[in-house]
């Protein structure tokens, strides 16, 4: 009945989270960390699973190639203390090349299964379409596979594991448990954040005791991470669901505002769960590293994307824009170009090679299919371009003597960047790229604003009163991320009123949920969204 | 002294919640039975409007039931007083709910429960409201925010409303059923969801504990039966030690005509087949021996009254 199936369903809020805090919170430090382990596989085999093999293998691996890099890393230090000057340089380079060869062994194995698993049957439509268009008499049987939860998001820090030992930023871990509670942590298995073994395993492993101040803050940040969620994120999804799988019947103003209802969807639905992730992990007094800060107070694309999703975007930066960056070729390229077309455009061109690998891989890593990639190829071609013609807007703002740092210039460009990501949320929302090109087409080719004046659009999914109940919780969140911007902690504040004000200020939170929760018969909450990467 | 402080700082929280949440129950909860106060499923809440303890049979079950069973045929054949607490689609937590309500104010001495509702799966988060709701009830009304008005906020609850046919709905279209061997025999079992095996467990402890023999019933219809979940459900009464009726089987009793006796191709019953499964159930009624006549008793003379409405439309039709 009490199901666990996110961490929104009540089995998970009022059973499972208690029950593991409550144990956490009696028992001896040696033992907690066990409890954060076995809550951790009770909660993967509860939505998984037999599949946790998959996340066992993956600890195993990763700890056995730690050991490996380390130990060929303590033969090469060995070996070069001892060493004549003019041999160091060729042992160096032999001992580079076989920890070289173990990393790529390990990458393999670990973005290999990810590949199969999720991205096979989109291999294999395309090449049978491609066959099929060469009349090429071949088809490959579409497999399916069944995704263990998180798989998207524990390979990327069992890779960076690796990477990190690799590069020497961390020492090879030889305890498997410290491992097996890097990997597996309940609140962040299924969404991310991506954490480096440097955030978490060693707070993992103190399993330091549970504060009051800690439980406080992390039930609060849990509690509006909720009321994101269910107020906003599914009061929007009939809206949401009812125009974008019937697109074709309705106007572009109505296909913008789904864009729209839709961006807002995904940064509540996420920046909800992560409340939530982020706020069970205060209870339990692990500091976890945050993935958003107010993205839709960017002033540009690239900023937004450094605010959003933040942990993917530095994986992304760390592991393949800067060894991509420093690679051989692209530096000779980088050189080459910086004497022909100066210091500004010269880099651009290596760092475009390095960026359009990032934003595919971005792109293929939010799903298997043609939208996901239209996806990271629209916000690659903003950041190049923005990169590329952004001496030229210092320039004209000179010329014009605008104030670049003028409040109405920085709104002007918010709500410029807002209307981009916007967009590109179209695309990533759609039912495939040709839905997503037809519906943007639309929305100039085919706006009116009859929904409006026959009030037809409060039938879509959401009446008035839905849309001033969500206007009321975006207006909190709004007001709440002003503070933040201007670094007020909300928490700390209300923390210092006293317990009438304090209380109510919960209770205001609780009742938000309970009665304009988007919950029970008539809606369909929208299912994590970024579970599904 | 510190933890003890914070001790009773949450535990005055805890009951300042409850508090709030018992006072929004209040508010949020329909003031009537009708659908004008916010009262959800109309026709099956209808029976709490009924006259206390005056109902003997009560009939659970998704729209199967409210197609098969004429409470007031069967009221004037034995002067048994029956309810259809039917629903489109309904599931078990909600005839969970519906059962908890009607024996709040009722004591029927027989609940049947119609068996397409077992085999529909109960998702997970809509049962768990159902037993938060039945604490709060703020948890299920609490989308009344958009129509609360000051009644709301002062009014007792009274439920006045109840359905003159007794949660039947009358339907007399003929769609024939182009389905007509539906019950080939077979030893395999259609699986039951475990989440509704526990529901009937709950059920059925229920009814024992108020004194109400519960009988599952398979009303006849080709699209939503087969002898596959006819195995599942006669394994699932004999475990729990509750009688079943699969009147799929007794066609030779019933005679249901499947040219004639159904609304949708076989989907469901018509009015002339539900007469056919009516008649069959007063008698199976008369013999348990459990009921009373009631229609010498001057009490139930509405019962009459809602009797002569229903033919004179029937009669109309």
């Amino acid at each position: 009945m009490f199901a666990i199936n996110s961490y929104f369903s009540l089995g998970y809020l009022l059973l499972f989270l208690p029950v593991s805090v409550g144990l956490y919170a009696i028992l001896p430090q040696k033992l907690r960390r066990w409890v954060l382990l076995s809550s951790s596989c009770l909660f993967f085999w509860a939505i998984s699973g037999k599949l946790i093999a998959y996340l066992v293998f993956s600890v195993f691996s990763i700890h056995h190639i730690g050991v490996w890099l380390s130990s060929i890393q303590q033969g090469c230090d060995r070996l070069l203390e001892t060493a004549p000057k003019e041999e160091r340089k060729a042992i160096k380079a032999q001992y580079l090349k076989q920890q070289r060869g173990v990393v790529a062994f390990g990458v393999i194995i670990h973005i290999g299964i990810l590949l199969v698993l999720k991205y096979t049957p989109f291999f294999a439509e395309n090449i049978n379409t491609l066959f099929g268009a060469l009349h090429i008499p071949v088809t490959f049987e579409i497999p399916s596979f069944v995704l263990p939860i998180g798989i998207s998001f524990y390979t990327l820090q069992a890779v960076s594991y690796i990477f990190d030992v690799y590069r020497r930023k961390i020492q090879a871990d030889r305890n498997l448990i410290r491992l097996a509670l890097y990997m597996s942590f309940f609140p962040q298995i299924m969404e991310g954040p991506i954490c480096r073994y440097s955030d978490t395993a060693e707070q993992l492993w103190e399993a330091p005791r549970i504060r009051y101040e800690n439980f406080m803050f992390g039930s609060q940040r849990i509690l509006f991470g909720m009321m994101k969620k269910m107020v906003v994120a599914d009061r929007l999804n009939l809206l949401i669901k009812t125009v974008f799988s019937d697109y074709p019947n309705y106007d572009g103003f109505v296909i913008a505002v789904s864009a729209v209802c839709y961006t807002i969807q995904l940064y509540m639905d996420f920046s909800g769960t992560m409340d939530i992730v982020i706020g069970t992990g205060q209870i339990f007094g692990i500091k976890m590293p945050e993935n958003f800060e107010r993205p839709f107070f960017s002033k540009s694309i690239s900023e937004f994307w450094k605010r959003w999703h933040i942990t993917l975007g530095t994986w992304f930066k760390d592991y393949i824009f800067y060894p991509l960056s420093m690679s051989k070729p692209l530096k000779k390229l980088t050189s080459h170009a910086r004497k022909r077309l100066g210091n500004h455009f010269g880099p651009l061109i290596s760092g475009a090679i390095a960026l359009f690998c990032v934003w595919i891989c971005n792109g293929l890593w939010h799903g298997a299919g043609w939208n996901y990639i239209f996806f990271g190829l629209y916000h690659f071609t903003w950041i190049l371009l923005g990169n590329i013609a952004d001496p030229l807007f210092i320039w004209i703002t000179k010329k014009l003597h605008i104030n670049r740092n003028n409040f109405f210039y920085r709104c002007m460009q918010m709500i410029r960047t807002s209307i981009l990501v916007c967009i590109g949320e179209l695309f990533f929302r759609a039912n495939g790229l040709r839905a997503g090109l037809t519906m943007f087409q639309k929305i100039f080719t085919d706006f009116s604003l009859q929904t409006v004046y026959d009030r037809s659009i409060f039938t879509f999914g959401i009446d008035r009163y839905d849309c001033l109940i969500v206007l009321v919780a975006l207006s909190i969140v709004f007001i709440i991320s002003v503070l933040q911007e201007h670094h007020i902690q909300v928490r700390k504040q209300i923390s210092k009123q006293n317990m009438v004000v304090r209380f109510a200020a919960y209770y205001a939170l609780i009742l938000l949920i309970v009665v304009f929760g988007a919950y029970g018969k008539g809606y369909i909450p929208v299912d994590p969204i970024y579970a599904g990467f | 002294m510190i933890y003890a402080k914070r001790i009773v700082r949450c535990l005055v929280f805890i009951i300042g919640l409850i508090g709030l949440l018992t006072a929004s129950s209040f508010v949020f909860q329909p003031k009537n039975n009708m659908s004008e106060f916010g009262m959800e499923e109309v026709s099956a809440n209808g029976i709490l409007g009924e006259k206390e303890h005056s109902i003997d049979v009560l009939v659970l079950g998704d729209s199967e039931s409210y197609s098969s069973i004429i409470p007031l045929q069967i009221w004037k054949d034995t002067g048994y007083t029956s309810y259809v607490c039917g629903s489109p689609a309904q599931s078990l937590d909600y005839s969970q709910v519906l059962l908890h309500r009607t024996f709040e104010k009722q004591s029927p001495k027989i609940v049947i429960l119609e068996t397409n509702a077992i085999y529909r799966p109960v998702s997970d988060s809509s049962a768990a409201i159902a037993k938060l709701a039945d604490h709060f009830s703020v948890f299920q009304y609490h989308d009344r925010w958009k129509s609360l008005g000051w009644h709301d906020f002062t009014g007792k609850s009274k439920f006045t409303w109840t359905d003159d046919y007794k949660g039947y709905r009358y339907n007399a279209r003929v769609l024939a059923s182009t389905k007509k061997d539906h019950m080939v025999k077979t030893e395999t079992k259609a699986e039951i969801p475990e989440l509704n095996i526990k529901y009937i467990a709950e059920i059925k402890e229920f009814c024992d504990e108020n004194g109400a023999k519960l009988v599952f019933l398979s009303t006849p219809s080709t699209v939503n039966w087969n002898y596959e979940r006819h195995n599942g459900i006669q394994n699932l009464a004999d475990q729990i030690g509750c009688e079943y009726i699969d009147l799929n089987l007794m066609n030779e009793q019933l005679k249901i005509n499947w040219e004639e006796d159904t609304r949708d191709k076989g989907d469901h019953l018509n009015h002339f087949g539900a007469a056919k499964v009516t008649r069959f159930l007063s008698d199976y009624l008369t013999e348990t021996g459990l009921l009373t006549d009631h229609r010498p008793d001057a009490d139930y003379a509405k019962w009459n009254d809602s009797l002569s409405r229903y033919e004179s439309v029937v009669k109309n039709a």
